[in-house]
């Protein structure tokens, strides 16, 4: 119980948002702007942020009266300015040639119908209290090919909290079949949580429980790249600085040719946004409280640094590959000795055998070498591994060469080659020339698990037991693999802790 | 009783209408309390205190009763309504002539079947619940069938626990006893209105949140 208090501090509830931030940083006339459509959207055209277009406001009757018709595109929405809940918003997806269109139902719509809903937004039809309101026209969002397969019939958006010009929370929403084709979460869409660092969804949730896949389209909704990322995220700062409002809740959505449009901003952003980032808002707004930020590149940082997840995942990401550091830890399989035994019947029978001390692997520290062809491995932790026997087969052949001619060498390394076949296909040897002379090395195969990836590595043996790591990994295994020198081995870590 | 209490008494006024107006801070406190503190929604602090007394002057089970069929009049008035495209103050007015013949028929019934206590209530504890199906309604609009529905249930929940508080005697001893106390109410509202901790409910919300917060 104390200890859920304790982690529970960095949550923002409802309390807390509306004393701590929206009252303080939130004026009421910021407030009023936020929540009057046109009045903000031109706002925020003005100043140079990108809003789907206004194709005609009709104020009054007389408005309606002049209205050109065959100026309107072929599709648009009609919005009442004030209406909330998406209510009395008629969506038009194409023209037909007789002067009607096409609804997203797919009826008929006309001049008549149009004028109609007009006049029913005049009477305060779709406000809440009746009061009159006015309407408008306005461009539709086409929606982006990246985003289509999780939107249920309507337009995905992508919600940034935005704090003292930072970006501190964001989300995207999907409409859903329950929710009718709307983005709002409450009437049951879906949240997904982003890392703020590279638009990547992260967790999802739905009506506050937590979920993997799409309902409607089976989808698995983490890792989706939201496109235009670094876009939204300056975009919902600029919005915070015209807007006026300190605590700001931005919604963008991405049309297939413009890009980021803003479609909203909110002065009493929801909460649930924590739940699809699993994260604590307070504490990210606790966190960028009081700093001085320049512009909008400033910001982005601060938000990278403060609240980035990992930047290897993203990077897996794009390339697919994993990300190794320059020490891992990684798990060698025991070799499968295949022994002779006599069973119960009298019959002679070969079985497979995981040797005496039952050792199936062994977890070591080793070196990533990208200046190492070939990986390589202590003779000590060889033997470990049931190799003992090989390697001292291995040892007596090349005890007594003596090479001295380079010319003779290829021809003894056929030798050794040929005497190690008995023990099977995982076994050769190498010639290494160097300043000291020719030698000879064992090479062993062996199956290793490097960061949860199998690797069928040939490994050289040789004695490093006066090296710090029992095994390095050279070039020839890493190529499913990304080197970033910065990352740390977990495992190690917490072993040396 | 207080010194207070018998003066105003004494000039006219019924001890039980003194009882009332005393009660009704407490009752407004104690829904601020599962608003800010439990995070029991309802339909804003107005509408369960008023029910609360509607509550109190026709009893708890009738007051239910009576309540219950008003929402449920009123709402398949309104999804009716929907289909005939007309101005919102006539369709409000419609919902409350079918409201009004429900409760008819309720308190006819209720009298057939001999519950006097029901057939012989008072009518402005019900003219108030009627009023309250305009905000029912216009949460409907704005949040979504759904949501209006938790907010009703939260709403009886939060008025039965103020129907429970003012019949009960221990409080109404001690409020016509110590009329002062209500200067406390005060202080416990300007502390409720620097809460900002987070709501019981919010930590039931948020448990995953909570469980993903690592602990340093």
């Amino acid at each position: 119980m104390l200890t859920t208090i304790k982690k529970s501090r960095g949550l923002l509830g409802m309390n807390s948002r509306n004393l701590t931030y929206i009252r303080p940083s939130n004026l009421q006339d910021a407030i009023r702007l936020a929540d009057n459509k046109l009045r903000s959207k031109e706002l925020l055209f003005n100043n140079g942020i990108p809003v789907p277009k206004v194709f005609g406001v009709i104020k009054n009757r007389k408005d309606l009266e002049m209205f050109k018709w065959a100026d309107l595109p072929k599709s648009f929405v009609l919005k009442p300015n004030h209406g909330r809940g998406g209510e009395g918003i008629k969506i038009i997806f194409g023209q037909k040639k007789d002067q009607s269109w096409v609804s997203t139902e797919g009826r008929r719509i006309t001049i008549k119908d149009l004028r109609n809903h007009i006049m029913d937004v005049f009477e305060g039809f779709y406000s809440l209290s009746g009061v009159s309101d006015i309407a408008f026209f306005e461009e539709r969002i086409q929606i982006s090919k990246t985003l289509k397969p999780y939107a249920y019939k309507g337009i995905p958006d992508i919600r940034v909290i935005v704090y003292n010009n930072v970006p501190v929370m964001a989300m995207l929403r999907l409409p859903t079949k329950e929710s009718d084709g709307k983005a709002n979460l409450h009437l049951g869409g879906i949240g997904l949580g982003i890392d703020i660092t590279n638009g990547i969804s992260t967790h999802a949730v739905q009506r506050d429980q937590l979920i993997e896949k799409h309902p409607d389209s089976k989808l698995k909704l983490s890792g989706i790249r939201i496109p235009y990322w670094r876009k939204i995220l300056e975009i919902a700062i600029k919005c915070q600085q015209v807007s006026k409002l300190g605590y700001i809740g931005v919604d963008v959505a991405i049309d297939k040719e413009r890009g980021p449009v803003v479609l909203e901003i909110n002065a009493h952003s929801g909460l649930s946004i924590q739940i699809a980032n699993l994260a604590p808002l307070k504490y990210r707004l606790q966190k960028v409280q009081g700093i001085k930020v320049q512009d909008e590149a400033h910001g982005i940082r601060i938000a990278q640094d403060l609240f980035g997840g990992e930047i290897e995942e993203e990077i897996e990401e794009i390339s697919g590959k994993q990300v190794l550091g320059i020490i891992e830890s990684i798990k060698i399989k025991h070799k499968i000795k295949e022994i002779a035994e006599v069973d119960d019947g009298g019959n002679d029978k070969v079985i497979t055998e995981k040797n005496e001390s039952k050792l199936e692997e062994m977890e070591l520290k080793a070196k990533i070498d990208t200046g190492a062809g070939v990986s390589s491995i202590d003779k000590e932790i060889a033997r470990k591994l049931g190799y003992g026997d090989v390697i001292d087969e291995f040892d007596e052949v090349v005890k007594d060469l003596e090479i001295t001619q380079s010319s003779k060498a290829d021809d003894l390394d056929e030798e050794i080659k040929d005497k190690l076949l008995k023990w099977g296909e995982n076994f050769s040897t190498v010639l290494i020339r160097s300043s000291h002379g020719i030698s000879y090395r064992l090479m062993v195969n062996m199956e290793i698990i490097l960061s949860g990836v199998e690797v069928f590595s040939r490994m050289s043996v040789i004695d490093r037991s006066h090296l710090e790591f029992p095994v390095i990994i050279g070039k020839k295994d890493l190529l499913k693999f990304i080197i970033d020198p910065s990352k740390k081995a977990q495992t190690i870590m917490s072993s040396v802790e | 009783m207080s010194e207070i209490i018998n003066v105003i008494i004494s000039q006219g006024v019924d001890v039980e209408t003194v009882y009332l107006i005393l009660a009704l801070p407490f009752v407004a406190t104690l829904i601020v309390i599962f608003r800010q503190i439990i995070g029991v929604k309802s339909f804003g602090v107005y509408t369960p205190l008023v029910l609360t007394f509607a509550f109190w002057a026709i009893g708890l089970k009738y007051g239910l009763a009576i309540f219950v069929v008003v929402l449920i009049s009123g709402t398949a008035m309104r999804y009716f309504l929907k289909k005939f495209r007309l101005l919102y103050l006539p369709r409000i007015a419609i919902v409350l002539t079918v409201i009004s013949i429900a409760i008819l028929g309720l308190l006819t019934l209720a009298g057939s079947f001999g519950k006097i206590g029901l057939a012989s209530t008072s009518i402005l504890p019900i003219l108030i619940m009627i009023t309250l199906i305009e905000k029912f309604i216009s949460t409907q609009v704005e949040k979504g069938i759904r949501t209006a529905t938790i907010l009703s249930i939260e709403t009886i929940i939060i008025s039965s626990a103020g129907y429970y508080f003012i019949v009960w005697d221990s409080f109404r001893n001690l409020i016509l006893n110590h009329p002062e106390y209500i200067i406390l109410l005060l202080v416990i509202n300007i502390i409720l209105g620097k809460w900002t901790g987070l709501r019981l409910r919010e930590y039931f919300r948020f448990k995953d949140v909570i469980k993903h917060v690592d602990n340093n």
